[in-house]
């Protein structure tokens, strides 16, 4: 199941809090700020391309 | 029946045919005027007179079905069945009755404010607040109206990815309020939805008059699932809004409240990489830095201890340069070679001479240096 946009910034603000934490290490940032820029991207797609979807409900809500 | 014949009613009959004509020809007939004599009765039947500035007819109506507040002297407008009574009265049953006209508007709007805020209705510690992630929406609106076409526009400039069902209601008139009741228990007995959102655009007073219907009012207050309401402009407050869990200015300001800003996320997260690739930048100039003082602090102790390794060897030569035998012959001294025995030629060598000298006498000496 492909995850959703709220899972990826999660994901997203993890990675840049690693870079602020102990746990930083420079032998690892360079391959992690390029899964970060390639995460960034991917967001910043599903940004621009998620949609709606808005369904009238065939209900008829005039009837008791 | 004969052309020629009279038709002979029994009373009865005359009052069942009466009904049925007043039926046919005023189903459903929506009549304005004033109320006037207005009483309850054993608490459950209400009786008025509607009235005009020429003529008055009487009014029924079940407790129930008042959903606002009445008093004598407002100008209501009533859904009602003409009838002819057993005994011959003609009255209105009333289905339904609404205030009409500033006055009487704000007079009930009052009067029910103050009985619903006593029964602790719109009491902030019943406030719930929206989810944070917001998935799924219910919409109770009508398709049709321009505040929902507004809403649904800031909706889909701001957000995506969230499934919206939209219960089509009526949002004014005198059927209105059982339409968003009805929406209302739908999306509650469903429980699909994780808010709902009651919208309608600007109207007047006499349009918005539904969302202060003491049933819908109660029926927001009742929701199971949170309830956000986007009635009207900035300046109208209803009962339903006091009700609802969160209150919106307008259609559109709903949407906002309840979707993020796709260009705000977008600008975040643009920042957020920016703030990570100077971060990272600054500790490689922070490492690049700490290894260059490393470096020259290397190179500063090298050159201390081969400063400090240059003086000892100075020093050791210096204190070479004393024991060199030729330092003494300088200072006058001899340096006497062979086996010192009498009659053995030893050899006597100075700064600038080697002598051969025949040994004749030898004396020893005390500690004090003397011959002895």
């Amino acid at each position: 199941m492909a995850k959703q946009i709220s899972d990826k910034i999660s994901e997203l603000k993890a990675g840049v809090d690693w870079f602020y934490s102990d746990e930083f290490k420079l032998e690892l940032a360079s391959e992690k700020y390029k899964e970060l820029t390639a995460l960034a991207k991917e967001i910043q797609t599903d940004l621009a391309e998620m949609k709606n979807e808005i369904n009238v409900i065939a209900e008829d809500f005039s009837k008791e | 029946m004969q052309n020629n014949e009279t038709q002979v009613y029994s009373v009865s009959d005359f009052q069942a045919v009466c009904n049925q004509i007043l039926e046919t020809a005023f189903s459903g007939v929506v009549i304005e005027g004033e109320v006037a004599s207005f009483k309850v009765n054993q608490g459950k039947f209400v009786f008025f007179d509607l009235k005009d500035d020429q003529s008055s007819v009487g009014c029924f109506m079940m407790k129930f079905a008042m959903r606002f507040p009445l008093e004598d002297g407002m100008r209501v407008r009533v859904r009602a069945l003409p009838k002819l009574t057993n005994w011959g009265k003609f009255s209105l049953t009333v289905q339904a009755v609404t205030p009409v006209g500033e006055g009487s508007l704000k007079k009930s709007f009052e009067l029910l404010k103050k009985k619903l805020t006593e029964e602790g209705l719109f009491a902030p510690a019943k406030k719930r607040a929206l989810p944070p992630e917001i998935q799924k929406i219910g919409v109770i609106s009508s398709t049709q109206a321009a505040g929902y076409a507004d809403f649904c526009k800031i909706l889909n400039e701001r957000w995506g990815g969230l499934e919206v069902q939209v219960a089509h209601t009526q949002v004014q008139g005198m059927v209105a309020a059982d339409q968003i009741i009805r929406a209302l228990n739908y999306f509650n007995e469903r429980g699909e939805v994780q808010v709902i959102a009651v919208i309608r655009g600007g109207g007047s007073a006499d349009d918005l008059a539904v969302f202060n219907d003491e049933a819908l009012v109660r029926a927001i207050a009742a929701s199971k699932i949170p309830v956000i309401t986007g009635i009207g402009h900035e300046v109208d407050e209803s009962l339903c809004d006091l009700a609802a869990d969160v209150v919106a200015s307008t259609p559109s300001n709903a949407a906002q409240m309840l979707t993020r800003d796709r260009r705000e996320v977008s600008r975040q997260i643009n920042g957020d990489v920016l703030r990570v690739q100077n971060l990272f930048n600054s500790k490689i100039d922070e490492i690049v830095r700490e290894n260059r003082r490393t470096i020259e602090q290397i190179r500063n102790d090298i050159v201390v201890k081969m400063t400090t390794a240059e003086s000892e060897v100075d020093s050791l030569c210096k204190v070479l340069e004393q024991l060199n035998p030729e330092q003494v012959l300088r200072r006058g001294y001899a340096l006497i070679t062979g086996e010192q025995q009498i009659g053995n030629v030893v050899k006597i060598t100075t700064i600038d001479k080697e002598i051969e000298a025949k040994i004749e006498k030898i004396l020893e000496r005390s500690e004090n240096g003397k011959a002895n």
